[in-house]
């Protein structure tokens, strides 16, 4: 019950969606492709709430013929599926607090890149987009680190434990039975309101009568979408052979391990065409990471405020490292699965990896390290942006070029209104 | 940023061209309730109108020609309606067509008036659904669930009349039934959950590599854990596993197994150690305080050999133990760590060399930046150092000027840094305690949490105590007998509870438990047309009608049990008590959901968010909710205040800080030295008669009427004309296309829309709407004063001639002239105040009335408040 006591809570999980959608299947995931032009259908969006430490992250050389970074040490066997951005960003102001310009744009709380998308084309699957996030961190402040806002800029929640976005990819027995008494005591309880209804009406004037009308209207076209529901609820789910820890992951220090899971859970839920748009949250605060059994010098929080000390950019870098190496398994995993015509989940699916947070250790929203991966994009190495020109690429430009790539007619977003089709085709 | 101003006024007026459409049809077939025409009158119409507006030409698809009407048909006399408020603002007929006379006009305006008096009896109400909010606020109240919210997806409301709250505008669809169907669904759940399994008893065991580290409150070091100091953020002082989370509520076995650590090194430790054992719920945030977990127990660590404390506690679903030293001397407070060094340093001088050493390195005068010296990381490269040989304690004193200059330091730097790596110092040399395993072991009985408590005693709201004895068909209908009238804002009649009886009955029948049966029946309560529409029936409100208008409209949300026993007692309706009860409920606080939901949308401060000033204005998010503030702590007090109703125009006070009256105001502010008490909200004195403060001169509501970039003279002046003159335009014709000026260009906005009153068509609207808009050009996009044009870089000419002929220069005399015309003004929000409440357009009887009530307002010399009471007490908000 996500919006009742504010906790996420581990109880019974309506199976969601409807008969005109497909039920997840484990087959390999279908082809949807038009005659025209292969173009990618998912999109993955992956943000880091204590940002990328850029010297790690971005290559030294630009092209494709580049020394690989410690950061992006574990995505070495990728290379030739990712793109490393340096330069871009959104002109938003500085500090935690304007973090969502991640996929906000320019202004920080606004619709973002994801929800976008998932308006364009999230409603061809069961759920229009799925937000996560791994870590503890800053849960529970205002809007600081939210990652997806909708149209009207409400942030929206994230789903924190694996076990509860198992349960909506794959709803259990019980959930299923649960369902099944929703819908069949549902339409009984719209029976008993429609006699309500028509007893009211009788003392009611003409005019009233008609506005009631609306009521009658809708009542009915419920009941017969319950009707519908009923008639698949029951057809069994396939056992996706994912076996969860019995605990979840959600305290500070198992951020990894919740990392990895979710990714785990993303490649099923794209798999089987139950959402097209993800975006996943890696937050952070104080927790003390253990890498290799050595625990590390300081909070991820405190490391990242490292003032050039190299015994901190060591561990920070450590811990950077540890996400991309989550990271390549996702990425692996994506390009491992293949549809009936060999086309890879990986050229299926456009995932952009960045941040908000261009510099965490002086809190500057400049120079966002950002990766695109997948997307059947022919990827490029590392494009540095020449932000000393006048009128220089924006992040948004990029993120047009990615919407563009997925079908959408759009020319802008937020305050960029170019696009980089130039540089990633 | 115009978009969401340009949607919403299209939102906003439906299509002139299809309602008048419907119109003409029915004036063609009018029949024999038709009366005929005055001559007078219909000579006015033959000379003026009918030219342009017969039967085949039609122009704007209006047909005034038909010699008989029928005053009966709603249809035309809102068509008639329209005619009396084209001519009475002179509208009609166009510039270059020929003129009535003033005499021509007043004489129009006579019959039309009469005749549509005449035949318009007041009411007409169509049933209002609960809106968003009012839906919100009415689930909250009836199952006590004051946290509730509505589910991200769930469908918004149109606007209609410039509110989300009128009957005509609130629809139901399928996908609204849909979310009901869900929300509801939501509530049973939470009222009665379906049962858990019975659980079996198991034994978890967390080991010191099983516990969360977070900064420096913890570390792990030769296989314990160590503790070392005490403070409230739990992120800086406690640990607790991370892989324990009980599923059920019970009671559990807790074993900890902890010790003492201390070495030679260290500081010794006498007392015992105190180890606090809390319950924490796994997914509390990461800020938490630990005031806010339950103490479970204090153990006594008195040794330094392992020792096991075992002890039987409550922990419930969702929770786990967490740990935290009581009485660990080291705290996270400034002062305290600073104490904490001096101490340490008087009696390690190696301690202190090393500090001093890595802080002043070179012995430089100038400390290095302390950030990068957190945690294991500062410690490091001090017990480097400290066991360095070689280290010159030549000179070293915690007396030295060096020492005292890192004293301060250490207090200036905080609790973030220097504090991190002190904690590490007793980690390595001790005193610290030591943890080296917990156990937990059951449920091995249930209990209630206090969430279960809560549930029951929402469920005993809902349903009355139980008897004993009572069956549970006796105990369902008592449930019905208390919460139906609740949620229906009604009594029920037995028929009607019987229905509702018979759907648990037939439930239980086949099969399904007693909590199901009541699962079943709240689902069905809160679809029924009952509980989701109010202002359901037509003529006088009856009692339980009238505290419903009453309490939705003062608060947002259902009748309180005090409005609700005066309706069963039928004495809600005589004056007196309808006033007692207005007053009581009166809204007088900023916060109050009347004074944001009212503003928000009579005034749109719901635009706001919408509206990201223009970085060149320098205007902040901070100022944006700052402005919002000032109109609604405002509002407030002039409903509070009971203020007279040419405040609202030009006061003597408003509410802002010091910072922005200064900055956006300009006003001869001095700021204190205390820069948050100049950032915060306080009423400030206003000299009346100058540009700033009251409605037509709060930098919201310059923000409102512009798009955070630039000034749109037209937009402020339709707005000037819709909610404080209460006189809209019609909507410009469809073939022609909207002058947008661009004031960025060379000429300024004067000369381009000059355009405006040169065309005849444009003219007749134009020469009403510019003059209000061109007025305020003084006040910028965010309300700022300026003098000059930006880019055009011309001085503002602010000086205009009012449709009413007055000359008026700028934004101070255009207030001037407000306040001597303050019924125009008074009328409108009497008017918005009304379709507010009642959820419909006053109609022309019923302007009439509220028209008498300020006047009557006005030559009584009352306020504010005072016109809010008698518009309740009128025959309008008194009739369906």
């Amino acid at each position: 019950m996500p919006h009742l006591p504010f906790v996420e809570s581990r109880r019974h999980i309506l199976r969601a969606g409807t008969t005109a959608l497909a039920l997840p299947a484990l087959e390999a995931f279908g082809s949807t492709k038009s005659n025209d032009e292969a173009r990618p259908k998912n999109f993955v969006a992956i943000g880091s709430y204590l940002g990328w430490y850029q010297k790690a992250f971005y290559p030294q050389k630009t092209g494709k013929d580049y020394e690989v970074p410690a950061t992006l040490s574990p995505l070495a066997d990728f290379r030739d599926d990712f793109t490393v951005f340096s330069g871009l960003d959104h002109r938003s102001q500085n500090g935690h607090a304007a973090w969502s310009n991640f996929l906000c744009g320019q202004s920080p709380k606004s619709y973002s890149l994801d929800q976008m998308i998932a308006d364009s084309i999230g409603d061809k699957s069961r759920f229009p987009s799925l937000q996560l996030t791994a870590g503890a961190g800053e849960a529970g402040k205002s809007g600081a680190n939210s990652i997806s806002y909708t149209r009207q800029g409400i942030p929206l929640p994230k789903t924190r434990r694996p076990s509860v976005l198992y349960r909506q990819l794959f709803a259990s027995k019980e959930d299923r039975a649960r369902t099944e008494y929703y819908l069949q005591s549902g339409r009984s309880a719209l029976d008993n309101v429609l006699e309500d209804a028509k007893s009211l009406q009788q003392n009611l004037p003409a005019a009233d009568r008609q506005k009631l009308g609306e009521y009658f209207d809708s009542v009915r076209a419920v009941e017969k979408s319950m009707t519908r529901q009923l008639q698949t609820v029951n057809v069994p789910v396939p056992d996706p052979k994912y076996k969860l820890p019995d605990y979840d992951p959600i305290t500070p220090n198992l951020q990894m391990e919740a990392e990895s899971i979710f990714y785990d859970l993303m490649v099923l839920a794209l798999e089987t065409e139950s959402t097209r748009v993800i975006s996943l949250f890696l937050d952070g605060l104080g927790q003390v990471f253990s890498i290799d059994g050595r625990p590390l010098g300081s909070g991820y929080h405190g490391l990242s405020h490292h003032g050039n000390n190299p015994a901190m950019l060591r561990d920070l870098v450590a811990i950077e490292t540890s996400h991309m190496h989550c990271f390549s398994k996702f990425i692996k995993q994506l390009k491992e699965k293949k549809n009936a015509e060999g086309v890879s989940l990986l050229d299926d699916t456009i995932v952009l990896m960045g941040t908000g947070m261009g510099d965490a250790s002086r809190h500057s929203n400049r120079n966002l390290p950002t990766l695109v991966a997948g997307g059947g994009f022919n990827h490029q190495g590392h494009v540095a942006t020449d932000q000393s020109k006048s009128n220089p690429p924006l992040l948004g430009d990029l993120y047009v070029t990615l919407m563009q790539r997925l079908g959408m007619e759009v020319g802008n977003f937020s305050n960029a209104s170019g696009n980089l089709n130039e540089v990633l085709s | 940023m115009t978009q969401p101003k340009a949607r919403k006024r299209t939102e906003r007026y439906p299509d002139p061209l299809a309602m008048v459409a419907t119109i003409c049809i029915a004036l063609t077939y009018s029949h024999a309730k038709a009366e005929t025409v005055p001559s007078q009158p219909s000579a006015i119409l033959q000379k003026y109108c009918v030219e342009c507006h017969n039967a085949t030409t039609t122009e704007g698809e209006i047909d005034l020609s038909s010699k008989h009407i029928d005053w009966t048909a709603p249809k035309n006399r809102d068509l008639w309606e329209r005619v009396l408020n084209a001519n009475a603002q002179q509208i009609m007929p166009p510039a270059d067509a020929a003129q009535p006379t003033k005499a021509e006009r007043e004489s129009l305006t006579k019959w039309l008036d009469g005749k549509l008096l005449q035949h318009t009896s007041i009411g007409g109400t169509l049933p209002r659904r609960l809106n968003r909010s009012e839906y919100q606020a009415t689930i909250r109240k009836l199952f006590d669930l004051p946290k509730f919210e509505l589910p991200v997806g769930f469908p918004g409301d149109i606007e209609l009349h410039g509110f989300t709250n009128i009957g005509e505008g609130l629809v139901v669809s399928p996908p609204l039934m849909e979310a009901y169907s869900k929300v509801a669904w939501e509530i049973a759940e939470e009222l009665y959950p379906p049962k858990n399994p019975a659980p079996k008893s198991s034994v978890r065991i967390a080991k010191p590599d099983d516990m969360v580290l977070s900064f420096s409150a913890a570390t792990v070091r030769d296989g314990t854990l160590r503790l070392a100091s005490r403070a409230n953020d739990v992120m800086r002082s406690c640990s607790w596993p991370s892989r324990i989370e009980l599923n059920y509520s019970g009671t559990y076995r807790v074993s900890v197994s902890a010790s003492k650590f201390l070495s030679d090194r260290g500081e010794s430790f006498d007392d015992p150690m105190i180890l606090e054992v809390y319950a924490r719920p796994v997914a509390a945030s990461e800020r938490s305080r630990v005031q806010n977990f339950r103490l479970l127990k204090e153990i006594e660590v008195s040794s330094e050999e392992p020792e096991t404390a075992v002890f039987d506690a409550n922990l419930y679903e969702g929770e786990t133990v967490l740990f935290r030293w009581k009485n660990a001397e080291m705290t996270h407070d400034p002062p305290a760590i600073r104490d904490g060094f001096e101490k340490i340093a008087r009696a390690n001088k190696e301690f202190l060399a090393a500090w001093l050493k890595v802080v002043y390195p070179n012995g430089n005068a100038k400390p290095i930046s302390l950030a990068p010296l957190r945690g294991r990381v500062g410690w490091d490269s001090v017990s480097k150092h400290m066991n360095d040989p070689e280290l010159d304690l030549t000179g070293v004193s915690a007396d030295s000027e060096s020492a005292e200059a890192f004293f301060k330091l250490v207090t200036k730097s905080g609790k973030t840094s220097i504090a991190d790596s002190l904690c590490h110092y007793y980690f390595e040399y001790g005193p610290s305690l030591e943890i080296h395993s917990l156990q937990i072991e059951g449920p091995l009985k249930l209990v209630d949490s206090p969430k279960d408590l809560l549930r029951k005693r929402r469920q005993e709201k809902i349903t009355g105590p139980r008897k004993e004895g009572m069956s549970d068909e006796a105990f369902a209908r008592q449930m019905l007998e208390t919460s139906l009238p609740r949620a229906f804002r009604r009594p029920v009649d037995s028929a009607d509870l019987d229905r509702y009886l018979a759907v648990a009955k037939e439930h239980w029948d086949s099969g399904h438990s007693f909590d199901e049966g009541m699962h079943l029946l709240i689902r069905n309560i809160l679809i029924s047309p009952r509980f989701l529409y109010r202002s359901l029936g037509e003529g006088k409100l009856d009692d339980h009608d009238l505290a419903t208008r009453l309490s939705y409209f003062l608060t947002g949300g259902p009748p309180d049990t005090v409005l609700v026993d005066l309706a069963n007692r039928k004495r809600m309706s005589p004056d007196w008590v309808l006033k007692r009860e207005s007053n009581r409920l009166m809204p007088g606080r900023a916060s109050d959901f009347f004074v944001k939901d009212f503003t928000g949308q009579w005034l749109d401060m719901d635009l706001l968010p919408e509206i990201m000033p223009d970085p060149k204005l320098r205007f902040t998010p901070q100022y944006v909710d700052m402005a919002r503030s000032e109109v609604e702590y405002f509002f407030a007090t002039m409903l509070r205040e009971n203020r007279p109703m040419t405040d609202f125009i030009d006061p003597d006070f408003t509410y802002t800080s010091l910072l922005f009256a200064k900055h956006v105001y300009q006003l001869p502010i001095k700021l204190t030295k205390d820069s948050t008490a100049n950032r915060k909200l306080r009423r400030i004195k206003l000299e009346r008669g100058q540009r700033a403060g009251g409605l037509l001169g709060q930098s919201a509501i310059m923000m409102a009427t512009a798009n955070g970039v630039d000034t749109q003279p037209v937009l402020r002046g339709v707005w000037v004309l819709e909610n404080i003159l209460g006189t809209p335009p019609p909507e410009p014709p469809n073939n022609i296309p909207a002058l947008t000026p661009d004031t960025q260009g060379a000429t300024t906005p004067r000369e381009l829309l000059a355009a405006h009153t040169k065309d005849a068509e444009c003219a007749a609207c134009h020469k009403r709407i510019d003059p209000f808009g061109f007025a305020l050009e003084n006040f910028d996009p965010v309300g700022r004063w300026r003098t000059r044009w930006p880019k055009a870089n011309k001085p503002i000419d602010a000086s205009v001639v009012l449709p009413d002929g007055s000359t008026v220069q700028g934004a101070i005399e255009l207030k001037q002239w407000a306040v001597a015309n303050i019924d125009q003004f008074s009328q409108c929000v009497a008017e918005k105040l009304m379709t507010y409440a009642t959820g419909r357009l006053p109609n022309h009887a019923e302007k009439a009335e509220i028209s008498k009530i300020v006047k009557e307002n006005r030559e009584s010399e009352k306020g504010f408040r005072d016109l809010v009471l008698s518009l309740i007490a009128s025959d309008t908000f008194r009739t369906h």
